[in-house]
């Protein structure tokens, strides 16, 4: 497949700008973790092109899918905790709205 | 073809990531979650990387996503939560979260470029075929990470470990908690 490295890098910025827009502008702390999934994935999208590029450059390059691989990991590990959080919040609130957490506003 | 599979694909990705942050509906926006994610593991085995495209599937679309789907089925949202959902800032704070995203998105274009990666920059030669065979065979992989990779391969099942136990404490229960919210160990005769 010849799709020139730029593109990998295109699509993996679209996604993450996607995320950060999410991350932003939803209240919803689900969907707010969402987000924060589709922006690892775009980091995972940049490893895995930069390991691509090397590779056709000559040098068998094994530390982009490594590097993915801790990334999806830790990804793994952030949901698990990001949920057992909204869980907690939703015992708490009765709601999964961001702004429903506000005691530490002043 | 593949290169044609390539940008269906792509485009795919971008819509299903569209509509995550789009929907309405937590539940949606988690599904459309799932479709980014085959996807990209489809993108992935396109350009050579079959075991990180395995790993993709089966732990994003298949522990996370049951994770966060568990979750939306386990709290009952939907109905009063997709009312409830306005921009957090009104409508200049969207304003301003959508220009500095997209002014973002400029600069990530802008410093790729549109050849300037693959082009010849004098000292490496220019990039115009890229492998076919898969890039990431499991063997070459285990051997980097019990050799150059032991400390983060070992610090991370330490983080699994922590992430465990964090859970379990965090999404428990507190035996004789009568009311809901009540029985946090750290809140006890705190006034709420």
């Amino acid at each position: 497949m010849n799709v020139p490295t730029e593109h990998f890098l295109l699509l993996a910025a679209v996604l993450f700008c996607t995320g950060v827009l999410g991350f932003l502008v939803r209240r919803n702390v689900i969907v707010v973790l969402a987000s924060v999934e589709l922006i690892l994935n775009a980091a995972n999208l940049t490893f895995l092109a930069a390991s691509r590029h090397h590779t056709a450059l000559g040098e068998a390059n094994l530390h982009g899918p490594i590097f993915a691989l801790f990334v999806i990991l830790v990804a793994a590990a952030e949901a698990a905790v990001g949920l057992a959080l909204v869980i907690a919040l939703y015992r708490l609130k009765q709601s999964v709205r961001l702004d429903a957490a506000s005691e530490l506003k002043g | 073809m593949a290169e044609l599979l390539f940008y269906v694909l792509a485009a795919g990705t971008v819509a299903a990531g569209v509509g995550v942050i789009a929907c309405r509906n937590p539940l949606f926006s988690v599904l459309s979650l799932l479709g980014a994610f085959f996807c990209l593991a489809t993108i992935y085995l396109l350009a050579g990387f079959p075991f990180l495209a395995a790993t993709q599937l089966l732990v994003y679309a298949g522990a996370i996503m049951v994770l966060f789907l568990f979750v939306i089925m386990l709290l009952n949202l939907g109905d009063e939560e997709q009312y409830a959902e306005r921009p957090p800032f009104g409508k200049r704070g969207l304003a301003i979260a959508g220009a500095s995203a997209g002014v973002l998105l400029l600069i990530a274009v802008f410093s790729v470029g549109f050849g300037s990666v693959s082009a010849s920059d004098g000292d490496s030669p220019a990039v115009t075929s890229f492998p076919d065979e898969s890039i990431d065979d499991v063997q070459s992989i285990a051997e980097l990470l019990f050799s150059r990779y032991m400390l983060p391969f070992e610090a991370s099942s330490l983080l699994l470990l922590a992430t465990m136990i964090a859970v379990i404490l965090l999404a428990k229960r507190q035996r004789g908690s009568g009311a809901e919210g009540a029985g946090w160990p750290w809140k006890k005769g705190v006034e709420q």
